[in-house]
């Protein structure tokens, strides 16, 4: 009994324990990205920009930093969590952009698909908006 | 008894992990309905104009300019201010003194008035953009969050805003500076 405390506590502390890994902790690059990335070939730099924008605002985000020249925004979404996202717009090639979007869920990286699946299709609908002149 | 206590730990080590809600990147269904009340649309004005306006109305209310960004038309904006409310405070002094009398002066610790809200932490972004079929009108959408903090300064609680009066509030005072600065510009 005393044993299975003391594994258990051990467990939760290492858990729990701040090092220096975690600095510069993260899964494979190839795979991340993979799954934070997605490609657009409708709007241009500054139009996607603004649906990213769109898309974070409906999502109940607030934004912390925007920077046009860079294409990179940050935003802060607070419940009974908090979630830290940061999403950048990269030029493939000349017609195509890439939308990376990462996020940390209260202390953890947010690394299920499924999040950024959901998160993509919100953008999806604010491209499409945009394309078709809808406010 | 060593796989009950295993089930216990396991449990208190799920609860110390929160995991990520699974409507967390999705639209709620109140999504549209909260982006009516927090935006508004401007006629004949540009967008540069519009965060001209906005900042001056920022800085009306106490405000301190945290980001903005032209090109995209965005302004993040924060501020300190009080959380407490006098209805909670007398209920609190109250029910706090009933408990100390009650215990004979063993239990005075204030308890409940420590629990009380203190200072609340207010962000907001604004953003505006042309309207996509007429480029002389601005679309303006603010969401605002805050984190309330207790007299302990412990978190009280931490969330996005919707109530729409204070959204019409805050329309109220733009429209009266987006009036002024028609005026300055013309």
């Amino acid at each position: 009994m005393i044993k299975s405390f003391l594994l258990g506590a051990l467990l939760l502390l290492g858990a729990c324990a701040s090092n220096n890994a975690v600095i510069t902790e993260g899964g494979s690059p190839v795979q991340i990205r993979q799954i934070q990335t997605r490609t657009y070939d409708t709007l241009n730099k500054r139009e996607t920009l603004r649906s990213v924008l769109a898309t974070l605002q409906d999502l109940g985000f607030v934004i912390d930093k925007a920077d046009y020249d860079l294409a990179t925004i940050s935003a802060t979404k607070l419940q009974d969590y908090q979630i830290r996202m940061t999403v950048t717009v990269r030029e493939r090639d000349s017609e195509r952009l890439d939308v990376r979007a990462n996020a940390r869920f209260n202390e953890s990286p947010v690394e299920d698909p499924r999040a950024y699946q959901d998160f993509f299709a919100v953008l999806d609908k604010a491209i499409f908006l945009t394309l078709h002149d809808v406010d | 008894m060593t796989i009950r206590a295993l089930v216990l730990l396991t449990i208190a080590f799920l609860a110390a992990c929160q995991s990520l809600p699974d409507d967390a990147f999705r639209l709620s269904e109140s999504a549209l309905a909260v982006r009516e009340i927090q935006t508004r649309e401007y006629y004949s004005i540009s967008d540069a104009a519009i965060l001209s306006a906005s900042t001056d109305v920022l800085q009306d209310m106490g405000y301190a300019i945290d980001e903005i960004e032209e090109p995209l038309g965005v302004l993040s904006a924060s501020k300190r201010a009080d959380a407490t409310t006098g209805f909670q405070a007398l209920g609190s002094l109250a029910m706090d003194s009933v408990r100390c009398v009650f215990t004979f002066m063993l239990i005075c610790d204030g308890k409940n008035y420590s629990k009380l809200d203190d200072v609340q932490d207010i962000r907001l972004t604004l953003i505006s953009r042309p309207q996509l079929g007429d480029k002389n009108n601005v679309i303006v959408r603010i969401t605002i969050q805050r984190v309330i903090w207790d007299k302990k300064g412990r978190l009280s609680e931490q969330q996005t805003v919707t109530d729409s009066e204070v959204y019409a509030a805050f329309f109220e005072r733009m429209s009266q500076s987006v009036f002024l600065e028609r005026e300055l510009t013309r």
